[in-house]
């Protein structure tokens, strides 16, 4: 694996000078259990008379740190911990519900690929609908379409409508029209194990080609190696706080330590609770039989 | 390397919220700068209708024709209502109405059809019932051809200028029908069941318009209910306004209620500004909640 050189020099620079690319206060963000998903009007009826304050979840907060131009920033975490989240809240998707977020400079998030993909239009048509959805104008979309078109590498799949296309064509177009543009700040989620062998290795180059070009990038990953290989700074995300921030290898190295003792801890919890069945104090039939009577 | 965007490149995630005219401004301004992604919605909404149907998109004729016949067959045959040309009397509200009934069920799930996307990109989610309301007037647009060929084959007495003014009236219809698909679009990502409610509030909206009967026949059956608020709510429904509107037109060959039409027009529009701050406040939670 080729080692690549992100210019180490920058981050060590003095960066009060420079405007953040993106600078993050005391970000929170609050889910309320009473609309998340699929509520129906009976449901809320019911909520209504309850005089119950709406359940709440914080799944940021207090997210406080400063990306400065150049730098490259990893947030790592267990599964649940707030990272996609974070993304989505420099994004611009989601608003904080408290805390404030400034981005300075021109955002391209790779949250997942070929999101807005319509079956029903062809390849060539979901280029022109996604550049339109990521806001780029026309004309420099159409600029930009042969690259896209020679990079996804579909060859006449690109004028059949998409559902045509197999999971991996699909994923090899999505991937080839989010790292078309040109961004100031990258935003990267798992983006990596994409599409065949040959793409893959196409696909991380072009990553690598990104993370240089752009000012800023921050990656959400479970690839340890990415992390210490091609960021300059990382972040511990748990339960939607910063619990350690720093140098990529003393970072990975807490993340590791936290995740083995979770584990650890848990095997313990599964281990007592087997035990506990197993010396159980009734016999499954007399358990059975209490219950009929 | 430039990228000459129309998001905006530079934001704050900040608490400020604009008040309602600064609302009202930004959703006007999205809706401009995204109009190339508007047409392209529908672009794929209206070639999407007609992709997986045998007839495809010929069925917007036929549609309308159907119907129309469903009800001529119910009304001078079984019930013995006798009105002379009944199947253009009935046609100028079927067509309307089935306008408006794609646009509100359109309209009602713009939004949460594009869930996967709202998580993803950030993007005025305005465009998605506008986009919805548009392609719904293509399917409108497809209905004055049956409507056409009817008068022309079958009742060509009927043909007269004031069939021109079609789409004036359409035009004050379409402010209603986008007020609505912004608004219902918006309450569907909370309350999912809006669908199954509207579906049933529209059957009884249509049967209490005067669609299948003429005006006259509400004002005279509405005459003695001893509630007169009622009896107001009933004539000064839009869709009885809209409907008497078109019949005059293409049936009775009669300019409509100008006046009421202007006061409709009127009504439509705070309706619309109304739905749109609406939306405009929820749209913050549409990512957390889809």
């Amino acid at each position: 694996m080729a080692v690549v050189d992100i210019d180490p020099d920058v981050p060590s620079a003095p960066s009060s000078s420079l405007p953040a690319a993106i600078q993050a206060d005391g970000i929170g963000i609050r889910y309320s259990l009473r609309f998340t998903r699929k509520t129906t009007l009976q449901r809320s009826f019911i909520n209504l008379f309850k005089h119950e304050p709406a359940d709440q979840f914080w799944a940021l907060r207090d997210v406080t740190f400063k990306l400065v131009h150049g730098e490259s920033l990893a947030v790592i975490g267990p599964n649940g911990a707030g990272k996609s989240t974070l993304l989505q809240v420099l994004a611009g998707i989601i608003a904080p519900s408290e805390g404030t977020v400034e981005v300075n400079g021109l955002i391209s998030s790779l949250l997942t690929l070929g999101a807005g993909f319509d079956q029903d239009l062809t390849g060539r048509e979901n280029i022109r609908l996604a550049g339109a959805f990521l806001g780029l104008q026309g004309m420099d979309m159409a600029q930009r379409t042969p690259g896209i078109i020679e990079f996804a590498d579909l060859g006449p799949f690109i004028d059949a409508p998409l559902r045509t296309y197999s999971s991996g064509m699909r994923a090899r177009l999505g991937f080839s029209i989010a790292t078309s543009v040109d961004p100031d700040i990258l935003l990267l989620d798992e983006v990596l194990a994409t599409g065949d062998e040959t793409f893959r290795a196409k696909s991380k180059a072009r990553v690598v080609e990104l993370v240089r070009q752009a000012k800023g990038v921050v990656f959400v990953t479970h690839d340890m190696n990415w992390v210490t290989e091609f960021c300059n700074r990382a972040i511990l995300l748990q339960h939607g706080r910063i619990v350690a921030e720093g140098d990529p290898a003393e970072v990975v190295a807490i993340h590791k330590e936290h995740s083995r003792r979770a584990k650890a801890e848990r095997e313990a919890e599964l281990a007592a609770a087997l035990a506990a069945s197993g010396g159980g104090v009734l016999p499954p039939d007399a358990a059975g039989s209490k219950l009929l009577r | 390397m430039s990228v000459t965007a129309q998001a905006p490149a530079q934001y704050r995630g900040a608490a400020v919220r604009p008040g309602p005219i600064g609302l009202l401004r930004e959703a006007a301004l999205e809706i401009w700068n995204r109009r190339r992604l508007i047409g392209y919605l529908v672009q794929a909404d209206v070639r999407k209708k007609g992709a997986d149907t045998l007839l495809g998109n010929l069925w917007w004729v036929i549609d309308p024709l159907l119907q129309m016949a469903v009800y001529v067959v119910l009304v001078s045959i079984i019930f013995q209502r006798d009105k002379p040309d009944y199947p253009i009397f009935i046609f100028a509200a079927i067509l309307p109405w089935k306008w408006f009934q794609t646009s509100v069920y359109d309209g009602i799930t713009s939004v949460t059809g594009a869930g996967s996307l709202i998580r993803q990109v950030q993007f005025p989610k305005l465009v998605l019932p506008v986009a919805s309301s548009l392609a719904a007037v293509v399917n409108f647009a497809f209905g004055l051809i049956p409507l056409t060929a009817l008068i022309l084959l079958l009742f060509p007495h009927r043909l007269s200028s004031t069939l021109l003014l079609i789409p004036l009236i359409a035009f004050v219809q379409f402010f209603f029908n986008v007020a609505m698909s912004i608004g219902l679009g918006a309450l569907n990502v909370f309350f999912r069941d809006i669908g199954n409610v509207a579906r049933h509030a529209m059957r009884l909206w249509f049967y209490l318009s005067p669609g299948l009967y003429a005006l006259s026949d509400l004002q005279a059956a509405t005459e003695k209910l001893p509630i007169p608020l009622i009896r107001h709510i009933l004539l000064w429904n839009p869709f009885a306004i809209l409907f008497s509107a078109y019949r005059n037109v293409i049936y009775e060959g009669i300019g409509p209620d100008w006046g009421a039409l202007g006061a409709l027009l009127v009504a439509s529009l705070i309706l619309l500004a109304l739905a749109t701050l609406l939306f405009k406040r929820a749209e913050p939670a549409f990512a957390k909640v889809l």
